[in-house]
C-alpha cells in the first residue's frame, strides 16, 4: 500500500517499518527553543545531562519571539539563560529583533520540504505548508532532543482535506482556513496529521499556504501538509542557496483514515468568537460590535501579503477614533520591507501602531493585551479566555481588521 | 499498578491556558507553587481540594492549546493519580507520558463518571471501575508503556542507554 506524505518523512528519519499507530524514533533535522520555555530547557538540560554537549549545535537554535523584546524581569532573565546557553554551546540565537522563530526558519532556507523540526512552538506545525513536519513540544521533550537528536513520535494517520472553489478576494487564506476549522471543529483532526489539496489549496500563495497550515493546531491536528508548488520550492531553493530540494508527495494509493470535501465557493468572510478558534461564524452575522482594538500580526497573518492587504484598505483613510490599532510584523524581514517600501508610512498616517517583529499579543507578549471590557480584533490563532487578557478577542483576516478598524466596529470587507 | 482516587469533572477542550496560566510559566517552577495554580482559572476549588491519587475526569481534546509542559507537570505536582478523557491533545500527551502521568483514552466512562466519586483503575488489567459500572480501555503502545512506567522520559532513557 501506498504512503501518505508523514509516513514518508518519519520513514526518512528512522529505521523502523512506519505504519500508523506506530511509535518510533526518529532523526530530527532542527530543533529550537523559544523565550517561553527556552530557559526550561536549558534547565532541563543542564540537571540532566550536566556539561554534556548538545548533538549538534549547527542543527540547534534559539529564536526570541514571545515577548521581544523583553518588558519583564522574568523574560529578561530567561533570555539571557538561554544566550548564555548558546554561547557555550556554539548554538545560534536568533535574538529578540529577528522576529517569530518558525517563520526564520522558512526565510532563512534553515527548513526545508520533508524535514523534520521540533521546538517549544505549539505553531511550529505551520513548516507544513512547506511539505515538512514540524512539532511542537514540551520543555523536557526539548531538552532530549537537544541532547540526542532524536525525538519518540507516534505514526499518526490522516485525514485528507480536498477543498473546492476559488478564493475571491476581500475573502482571503484566513477565511478559508476558519471555514475548514469551523468545517472539523477543535477535534475534528485531533492526533491526525491532514492533507490540504484542491484548487483553492494549489492557488494559496506560500504566505496563505502558512496562515492554513498555522492553523491546525486549532484543529486539534498534529500537522498539516499542503504539498509545495512550483512557487513554493523556487522560495526554498533560493533562500538554501541550493537546488536539490524536491516535494514530498502523497503516493496515489495512500491510505487516509477520512477524507473531507469542503467547497469555498461564495465563502463570506469569516470571524472565530470568543473565546473559542472553532466557534467560527460569518463576520456579517455579528456586525456592528464596538471594536476597541485591532492586532494585526502572529505567525498567521503577520507576514507580507497581510501588511500589504491592510495598507491597501487604509491608505489615505485614518483609523477610527478611539480605536487602536497594534500591528507587529512575524519577522524583521517583513519589518524592514514596510520601512522601506512606504507602507510604514502609510500605516502610520493612517493611525496604526507599528512596532517591531515578533509574536505579540498572540502568545501573551508586549503588544497586544487587552483590559476588561475590551473588544479586540486579531488575526492571531487563538482566543481562549484570557489569552490576550481579560478583554474578548475575536479572530479575523486582515482584511476584516482594517476594513472593522475604519469603521470601528465589526465590519465585513466584501460590503466596501 | 492499581489506582483509587476522587474525581474532579470536567467538560470538552480543557486548555492548558486553564490548567495553568501562561502567566506563571517563567516566575513559577518550583512543584509546590506550580501545584498550587493547577487549573487555576477552571476550577478553583482544585488545587486547595486535590488529594493524592485524585483522577481527573474529562471529555474530548484534553491539554488542547499551547505546548507548555507545565500543563502535565503541574498536575502531576498536585498528586493527580491519573486523567482519564475521551481524547486528548497530542502536545499534552507527550508531555504526560514524558513526565510519568498516566493518561486513559475512553469513549465512555467519563459521561458515566459522576463527579466526586471514587474510581479504581488498574492498569494492568487496563479496566476502570466505577458506580456505574467497569470500563475497558486498551493499553497504551508498548514504546509509551516503557516510558511512563519508568517514570517519565528522562528515567527511561537513562536506563535505556545504561546509565542507571
Amino acid at each position: 500500500m501506498g504512503k501518505t506524505i508523514i509516513e514518508k518523512i518519519i520513514a526518512r528519519h528512522c529505521r523502523e517499518k512506519v505504519t500508523p499507530g506506530k511509535v518510533v524514533w526518529v532523526d530530527i533535522d532542527l530543533r529550537t527553543a523559544r523565550d517561553f520555555g527556552g530557559a526550561n530547557v536549558v534547565e532541563n538540560f543542564r540537571r540532566n545531562y550536566h556539561e554534556d554537549r548538545v548533538a549538534d549545535a549547527a542543527k540547534t537554535f534559539f529564536a526570541f519571539d514571545c515577548v521581544a523584546p523583553a518588558n519583564n524581569i522574568p523574560y529578561a532573565n530567561n533570555q539571557q539563560i538561554c544566550r548564555d546557553f548558546a554561547q557555550q554551546q556554539g548554538i545560534k540565537v536568533f535574538d529578540v529583533d529577528q522576529g517569530i522563530g518558525s517563520h526564520i526558519l522558512i526565510d532563512k532556507g534553515l527548513c526545508l520540504p520533508g524535514y523534520i523540526a521540533v521546538g517549544t512552538d505549539s505553531h511550529l506545525n505551520l513548516l507544513g505548508a512547506l511539505g515538512a513536519l514540524g512539532q511542537g513540544m514540551g520543555d523536557v521533550d526539548i531538552a532530549f532532543a537537544f541532547k540526542t537528536g532524536k525525538t519518540w513520535f507516534e505514526v499518526p494517520e490522516t485525514i485528507k482535506v480536498v477543498v473546492k472553489g476559488k478564493l475571491s478576494p476581500p475573502v482571503s487564506a484566513k477565511d478559508l482556513t476558519l471555514a475548514v476549522l469551523k468545517r472539523l471543529g477543535s477535534k475534528g483532526a485531533l492526533g491526525k496529521a491532514i492533507e490540504f489539496c484542491g484548487e483553492a489549496i494549489d492557488s494559496l500563495s506560500l504566505d496563505g499556504r502558512i496562515t492554513l497550515a498555522s492553523m491546525v493546531t486549532e484543529m486539534g491536528g498534529i500537522v498539516g501538509f499542503i504539498t509545495p508548488n512550483q512557487e513554493v520550492l523556487a522560495y526554498c531553493r533560493a533562500r538554501a542557496g541550493k537546488e536539490d530540494i524536491e516535494a514530498i508527495t502523497a503516493d496515489p494509493d495512500a491510505h487516509y483514515c477520512q477524507t473531507i470535501d469542503i467547497d469555498i465557493s461564495g465563502l463570506k468572510p469569516q470571524i472565530s468568537l470568543p473565546y473559542y478558534p472553532s466557534k467560527v461564524a460569518n463576520v456579517d452575522e455579528v456586525e456592528g460590535e464596538r471594536v476597541n482594538s485591532i492586532f494585526l500580526g502572529s505567525c498567521t497573518n503577520g507576514r507580507w501579503e497581510d501588511f500589504k492587504m491592510v495598507a491597501f484598505i487604509l491608505k489615505g483613510k485614518k483609523v477610527h477614533e478611539g480605536v487602536m490599532f497594534k500591528a507587529v510584523p512575524s519577522t524583521r524581514e517583513v519589518y524592514g520591507r514596510l520601512l522601506k517600501k512606504g507602507l510604514a508610512d502609510v500605516l502610520f498616517d493612517a493611525g496604526v501602531i507599528l512596532t517591531s517583529s515578533g509574536c505579540g499579543g498572540c502568545a501573551s507578549g508586549q503588544v497586544g493585551m487587552t483590559g476588561e471590557g475590551e473588544v479586540q480584533l486579531s488575526t492571531g490563532n487563538r482566543n481562549f479566555k484570557g489569552k490576550q487578557g481579560a478583554g474578548k478577542t475575536f479572530l479575523v483576516s486582515p482584511a476584516t481588521a482594517a476594513v472593522s478598524a475604519l469603521y470601528g466596529k465589526i465590519t465585513s470587507p466584501d460590503k466596501v | 499498578m492499581i489506582l483509587k482516587g476522587k474525581v474532579w469533572k470536567y467538560g470538552d477542550d480543557i486548555n492548558t491556558d486553564v490548567i495553568f496560566p501562561g502567566k506563571y510559566t517563567y516566575t513559577i517552577s518550583e512543584p509546590e507553587e506550580m501545584a498550587k495554580h493547577s487549573l487555576e482559572d477552571l476550577d478553583p476549588a482544585f488545587a486547595s481540594g486535590v488529594s493524592k491519587g485524585d483522577v481527573i475526569v474529562a471529555g474530548k481534546n484534553f491539554g488542547c492549546g499551547s505546548s507548555r509542559e507545565q500543563a502535565a507537570t503541574c498536575l502531576k505536582y498536585c498528586g493527580v493519580g491519573a486523567v482519564v478523557a475521551k481524547s486528548f491533545s497530542r502536545i499534552f500527551f507527550r508531555n504526560a507520558i514524558n513526565a510519568g502521568l498516566p493518561l486513559i483514552q475512553s469513549a465512555d466512562a467519563p459521561d458515566r463518571i459522576k463527579p466526586g466519586e471514587v474510581i479504581t483503575i488498574d492498569f494492568e488489567k487496563g479496566t476502570l471501575t466505577c458506580k456505574q459500572g467497569v470500563f475497558t480501555f486498551p493499553p497504551l503502545p508498548e514504546e509509551v508503556m516503557g516510558i511512563l512506567q519508568s517514570g517519565g522520559l528522562i528515567p527511561y532513557t537513562r536506563k535505556l542507554l545504561g546509565t542507571e
